[in-house]
């Protein structure tokens, strides 16, 4: 058994941000300035999606074949089973792309987490703060923008009400915006970095007691299989339920 | 109580808490799973709209779940 081995520090080390890249086999490389792994890994993310869409992305084909097939398969998905299903036909059209850029953006940052050159961005949760804060702003601004304040009360409070509960529905619905948000937030967080531990602690135990935890490579592949099936999950239900959440306030008489 | 001590609760309690998260987010999400295969058992044609009921229930409860076991993980690293 390595008693000089930490492996808290090993897990912690490897979960949390930092202000050098870190490489396999090679010594971590310090990164200048207020750049971190993290940010990195979200200019890294970005570069892949932009290089997806405006390089290999074949809009002119008539018949998608390979890579836009696959892209396109995506989008459509989203369109059709998150977006119209939810937010009706004229809204789901609309919010499509965003709910697109967000998907893809979550996506290639929980799959980009599971490379071993690069770290998972989205266990970072000022990156998950930023995501479900562009929702929070939707669900208050958007609803004012689009329904003004008779919209937005229609949505906070039933028609059915008695007068007298009105006081209290204001503060609960404020409150359950908060949470909604609150709760995007934290699930994208908790999901990544809990996946990345389990990973790691069962890699530690084998640098902690050698030989004897041989079979804790096959628990590591399998929550690795697992890891990918929850970036794909995560991803989907970020977007599903911010489409849920939209539409609630949007369209409140449904 | 001498400070090792309670050092020591403190971390068995961290960890108590991870096992109970952990207990909780299995009884919920087997819950949900046993009540939606039951439900397409019964109706097959709704299985479409269950699986996504399905996978939106189990986000739900493993998020909360899931921040319990990081939380409890940092109070016992801190």
């Amino acid at each position: 058994m390595n008693s000089n081995f930490d492996l808290n520090e090993y897990i912690m080390h490897h979960v949390l941000n930092s202000h050098e890249w870190l490489l396999p086999f090679v010594s971590p490389i310090p990164l200048p300035g207020v750049l971190t792994s993290h940010a990195l890994m979200v200019l890294f993310g970005c570069t892949i999606i932009l290089l997806l869409f405006l390089v290999f992305y074949r809009k002119n084909e008539r018949v998608p074949t390979g890579l836009t097939n696959c892209l396109e398969a995506l989008i459509v998905f989203v369109r059709d089973e998150v977006a119209i299903p939810n937010l009706g036909e004229k809204d789901g059209l609309q919010f499509t792309p965003m709910l697109c850029t967000i998907f893809f953006f979550i996506l290639t940052l929980n799959l980009m987490g599971l490379i071993p050159l690069f770290s998972t961005a989205t266990a970072n949760i000022n990156v998950t703060f930023s995501l479900a804060f562009l929702i929070f702003v939707l669900l208050v601004f958007g609803t004012l923008l689009r329904n003004g304040l008779k919209g937005m009360w229609h949505a906070l409070i039933p028609s059915t009400l008695p007068k007298w509960l009105i006081p209290f529905f204001i503060i609960i619905e404020i409150a359950s915006i908060l949470v909604r948000s609150v709760a995007l937030m934290i699930r994208l967080f908790a999901n990544m970095i809990a996946g990345h531990m389990v990973i790691m602690s069962f890699l530690g135990l084998i640098i902690l007691f050698g030989w004897v935890a041989f079979p804790a490579i096959f628990l590591a592949v399998f929550m690795y299989c697992l890891e990918v099936f929850i970036a794909l999950l995560q991803a989907y239900i970020f977007i599903l339920l911010s489409a849920v959440f939209i539409g609630q306030m949007y369209h409140p008489d449904h | 109580m001498p400070p090792e001590i309670s050092q020591h609760l403190g971390q068995v309690s961290a960890g108590a808490g991870i096992g109970l998260s952990v207990v909780g987010m299995g009884l919920g999400v087997g819950l949900i799973f046993a009540s939606a295969i039951q439900s397409v058992a019964r109706q097959p044609e709704m299985a479409k709209q269950l699986t996504t009921l399905m996978y939106i229930g189990m986000a739900l409860v493993e998020g909360m779940a899931l921040l319990g076991v990081v939380f409890c993980y940092l109070a016992l690293k801190g």
